[in-house]
């Protein structure tokens, strides 16, 4: 298994053999197929970070993140949101698809 | 390393993200241009009326040809959410001008993705964004030609009687 990235909380994995992803999460390891890994991409993006600094929009700064169908159920902080939004900008830089460009932008 | 991810999907995230905002802009147009039919029909426009319908079928097409495009490229396409379609309108004039502002900023949205594209050297997503470049050309000199008419016939009840007689579908 290859070390991809690792952020502060987190680290995303490569098998060559086995052709999946996983990402350490620390209380546990999920498995992701690609699709999944994008899913993921998809929805930590999708997170306002903005919303955690305003009370009427997130009163206690936590956000459900759930993966691979619903089958992983995270609660997760604003700091640990923030990490994985790293995790997720430089894993995907690092694999190879994403623009050279939003490195500098995020 | 292998290169597993690039081997499951052919364009770039970037590019992947800025289609499925795309994807949003064209069923706006398409539940925007229902409005319009609405409007149409609501004020005996029956022509301009069957353009919208027309137009707002064709603007869900282009979400379509994206919404697959990106699927087929192994990325994940969004299902789109539609917010604030306007169904006021002043007078006949006002819906073909505020369409072709609409088609402006989808032209614009096209380009700016294009440029992108370009610049990451995500060929596949220049070459698919090409046909979108020339329907947008085509669609604001249709709206553009609508929109002479008023120059040409005036705003009175009956120019605009004739104008809707002459707006045919496509045109
Ligand atoms: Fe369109
Ligand atoms: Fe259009």
């Amino acid at each position: 298994m290859t070390s991809v990235y690792q952020s502060k909380f987190y680290t995303l994995y490569q098998s060559n053999t086995d052709r999946y992803f996983y990402i350490d999460f620390g209380q546990k390891v999920v498995k992701l197929s690609f699709c999944q890994l994008l899913a993921l991409r998809q929805k930590v993006n999708s997170i306002s970070i903005e919303a955690h600094f305003d009370a009427d929009l997130n009163k206690h700064g936590f956000e459900v993140l759930m993966l691979c169908n619903k089958e992983h159920l995270f609660l997760l902080n604003t700091l640990e949101i923030l990490d994985l939004k790293n995790l997720v900008c430089y894993g995907f830089a690092l694999l190879g698809i994403s623009s050279e460009n939003t490195m500098v932008a995020s | 390393m292998k290169n597993i991810a690039r081997q499951q999907m052919s364009i770039k995230v970037s590019s992947m993200d800025l289609l499925n905002n795309q994807i949003k802009l064209e069923a706006h147009a398409s539940a925007t241009y229902l409005a319009m039919a609405s409007w149409c029909d609501q004020n005996a426009f029956t022509n301009s009326a069957e353009f919208f319908y027309a137009q707002s079928a064709e603007e869900r097409d282009h979400m379509m040809k994206i919404f697959k495009f990106i699927s087929e490229s192994g990325g994940i396409a969004i299902s789109p959410t539609v917010e604030d379609i306007n169904h006021d309108f002043s007078n006949l004039e006002e819906v073909f001008e505020t369409a072709l502002d609409h088609e402006i900023m989808v032209t614009k949205s096209i380009h700016k993705i294009l440029a992108t594209a370009r610049n990451d050297q995500d060929y596949v997503v220049e070459n698919f964004l090409q046909w979108f470049v020339q329907e947008q050309l085509e669609e604001e000199k249709s709206l553009r030609n609508i929109l002479d008419l008023f120059e040409l016939m005036g705003r009175d009840g009956i120019a605009l009687k004739l104008i809707d007689e002459r707006v045919t579908r496509g045109e």
